[in-house]
């Protein structure tokens, strides 16, 4: 990290924000061990649950001409291949809908890049490159999915209490308060958790994503992880499915760990009519011929599906009870900081 | 200078401005007291509807009465308080800077001393749309050519006074493929002017001098190839591989679509301005209002007279309302918020009043701004705004009003009856 790049992280920290230290420090950390042990434990176990619930694993491409566009601002790494303008993926997205054409359900422990904004250095959730447990459901509804979410949290949870007893031990995690992950996970719209944030003095905009801290805030009040479902069109891309009984409202959800932990998973149904597609792109200000191989294969037809991503940094961060996601990362990088 | 020349414009009055400054508001001093002066009601000009306006001052004036009680003399012009608020950001006038496009004419280092002036003197500045596809953003290798965006950011942001102006960057279909907006949005260079609420963004909806048409230009055959999977190229210029005409897609809206992109630029951009750029259609009102409803802090309207770039001979002449009828349509009232902005041949003070006299919060220079810059690159757009902003002290103080904000439909004649009922109220 640059002494310049240190100064900005300085000027703009709450106060809580400790950079990560140099690798042989961070590795060479208890701490550290402990975490990525969890961290093991935790994909390994979502392995065996998915394996069970017969959900084929594949290996989803690292780099391609699209990737999902996202939203909140987070900037697309290009790559020169070629002489074309490819991009890593910020997330397999629509990869996984086209993989729906071969299985019926699929998963993948799959590396992700984003260039969130920079003032993301400071949440205490956000890494420029992460991984996610990636699953989508051919023929899916979102309950279901959710149903399936929850499931995996559970199991994987219960993996790590059995399993990584010592390491919880060496990070100090409030095992009672682990434990109510094990328990049914409450449902509030995105009305309602607007309304839940007013009623705490954060002004939350009604149409847009809950904002970073309205979500470190609403995940605080709560202590076990909880669903928000219905987020307004506008707040995500053109691939989560509008209500057609609620326009306006997306048939998606994301799943917030309690404790102040904040966001874990993003998910949704998914927009699978290709006339749909174009026109939720143009809502979403993408030029539809950039996703010219995704637009072929969907005019020919993709499954309907729902789906979701856990962040397994994130994940790692609520199971080890770490006070920031780089602890979760052998590697971490902060946005907008230079480590190895 | 003298690069540039604009002959639908009145460039020999703009050049004279960016030298002489205030004294261009007035006819030459050398003929003070040999010649007499008069209304030259015919100056070979196309007139378009503003130009046909009057600015028509009442004789009795209650607002200079309250102004005389509050100072204990009588007001000036120097009294006119100029200042606006224009789509989120603090102006010292009803001006800011509209974008240049992507042609060649704002990429010779104009585009950056109209910027570093910009800057100075505390205007709101637009960064037109394609730069980043056409000529590269150059965040890790950067070259003169190859930097525009960021350059022009830069050389603002070096002058610009605390608490006033902004930077808009704008974006158009192609360039959501180069991701312009969240590619500045996490520059750390830009980071000053995010974390001080001067940092915003437009969604260019169309233009004025080519309606219905996407942006063009003329680039060479290695440029071609090099955006060959972007945009389409056209035969039109020819043979000429130096000249290959390169053409932007205009975007597909509809009532829908321009209310959900305006949503998702504020979702994912809430500490930045959101602009939308408006092209002269028929149903400008109803793109007005759904941007407006959608949360946008300025809609920007392009009359049919505005442009720099390269546009059809028949655009030019036939295609788009004028700049008055879209205002007269559109009808803007000041307090749904936002601010209605209004480009199109502006570069003095008359046109500017009626346009704010119609609706406008602010007017943009973007001919005169370049033109400016290119006869005096260290002044000369100071001096034209100077000159500008003298002009509207004068008229504004002459309609017995003291802020600049002040000014509505009473203040210029004839009024044309209402404009004709849009058919497509919703566009969609």
């Amino acid at each position: 990290m640059t002494e310049e790049m240190t100064e900005r992280l300085v000027a703009t920290a709450d106060g809580a924000l400790a950079a990560p230290p140099a690798p042989r420090e961070h590795l060479g950390s208890g701490r550290t061990r402990a975490a990525l042990r969890v961290q093991n434990c935790l994909a390994d176990a979502a392995r065996e649950f998915l394996r069970r619930e017969s959900v084929t694993e594949v290996r989803l491409p690292v780099i391609g001409p699209v990737t999902d566009p996202g939203a909140r601002g987070s900037k697309q790494v290009d790559i020169d291949y070629y002489g074309r303008r490819y991009r890593l993926m910020t997330s397999a997205i629509l990869y996984k809908q086209v993989t729906l054409t071969a299985f019926d359900a699929i998963y993948a422990i799959a590396p992700n890049v984003r260039l969130e904004p920079l003032e993301t250095a400071v949440t205490h959730r956000h890494l420029a490159e992460f991984h996610q447990i990636d699953v989508e459901v051919a023929g899916a509804t979102r309950a279901e999915v959710m149903r399936l979410a929850q499931r995996l949290i559970a199991h994987v949870v219960t993996a790590c209490l059995d399993r990584c007893a010592a390491e919880l031990a060496v990070l100090g995690r409030d095992l009672a308060g682990l434990s109510r992950a094990l328990e049914d996970f409450d449902v509030m719209t995105h009305q309602e958790a607007v309304a839940a944030l007013v009623s705490l003095g954060h002004p939350q905009n009604p149409r847009a994503e809950l904002d970073w801290q309205g979500e470190e805030l609403l995940s605080a009040q709560i202590t076990r992880p909880f669903y928000v479902t219905d987020y307004p069109k506008g707040s995500r891309g053109f691939y989560d499915r509008e209500s057609r009984e609620q326009p306006g409202l997306l048939r998606n959800f994301d799943l917030l760990a309690g404790e102040g932990y904040g966001e874990l998973a993003s998910g949704s149904e998914r927009e699978s009519d290709y006339g749909r597609i174009v026109t939720r792109m143009r809502e979403t200000g993408e030029n539809p011929a950039k996703y010219a191989w995704y637009l072929e294969v969907a005019r020919t037809g993709i499954p309907p599906s729902a789906g979701f991503g856990i962040g397994l940094e994130r994940l790692t961060r609520y199971v080890a009870g770490l006070s920031a996601v780089w602890e979760g990362s052998a590697y971490p990088k902060l946005p907008g900081v230079f480590a190895p | 200078m003298t690069v540039l020349s604009a002959s639908a414009f009145p460039e020999v009055a703009v050049r004279d401005r960016a030298l002489r400054g205030e004294a261009a508001a007035f006819p030459l001093q050398a003929d003070y007291g040999h010649g007499l002066y008069g209304a030259d009601l015919d100056d070979g000009r196309p007139a378009d509807l503003l130009d046909r306006l009057r600015v028509v001052p009442p004789v009795f004036m209650p607002r200079r009465l309250e102004k005389l009680i509050e100072l204990g003399r009588e007001p000036l012009p120097d009294d006119v308080d100029l200042r606006s608020r224009l789509g989120g950001f603090q102006a010292p006038y009803p001006l800011y800077v509209s974008a240049f496009g992507s042609t060649r004419v704002a990429g010779t280092g104009l585009g950056i001393a109209a910027a570093r002036q910009a800057g100075a003197l505390g205007l709101p500045l637009v960064i037109g749309e394609n730069i980043v596809p056409v000529a590269g953003y150059g965040r890790i290798e950067r070259t003169a050519q190859q930097s525009m965006l960021l350059e022009r950011i830069e050389a603002y942001a070096a002058e610009l006074p605390p608490g006033v102006g902004g930077v808009v960057v704008q974006q158009s279909t192609e360039d959501a493929d180069a991701e312009v907006w969240n590619l500045v949005h996490s520059d750390p260079n830009v980071r000053p002017l995010l974390d001080s609420g001067r940092l915003g963004f437009e969604l260019k909806v169309g233009q004025g001098a080519k309606p219905g048409l996407g942006g063009m230009t003329l680039v060479d055959s290695q440029t071609a190839e090099r955006l060959g999977q972007s945009y389409s190229f056209g035969s039109a210029s020819g043979a000429d591989p130096d000249n290959i005409l390169r053409s932007s897609s205009p975007g597909t809206f509809t009532a829908d679509i321009l209310a959900s992109q305006v949503t998702l630029m504020r979702n994912n951009f809430p500490r930045c301005r959101v602009w939308v750029k408006l092209p002269p259609g028929r149903d400008v009102a109803a793109a007005a209002a759904v941007a407006r409803d959608a949360g946008a802090d300025a809609v920007t309207v392009d009359g049919a007279e505005g442009g720099t770039g390269w546009a059809p001979l028949s655009f030019l002449q036939h295609v788009g309302l004028p700049l008055g009828e879209c205002l007269l349509r559109i009808g803007w009232s000041p307090d749904a918020g936002g601010t209605l902005l209004a480009s199109g041949r502006m570069w003095e003070g008359s046109r500017a009043v009626k346009a704010l006299a119609l609706g406008a919060g602010g007017v943009g220079l973007g001919r005169a701004a370049l033109l400016s810059a290119d006869e005096c690159g260290k002044t000369g757009l100071a001096n034209l705004v100077h000159c500008l902003a003298l002009e509207l002290r004068m008229l504004v103080s002459a309609l017995g009003k003291y802020a600049v904000t002040e000014i509505d439909r009473s203040d210029v004649w004839p009024l044309p009856s209402p404009a004709a009922a849009e058919p497509d109220r919703r566009g969609s």
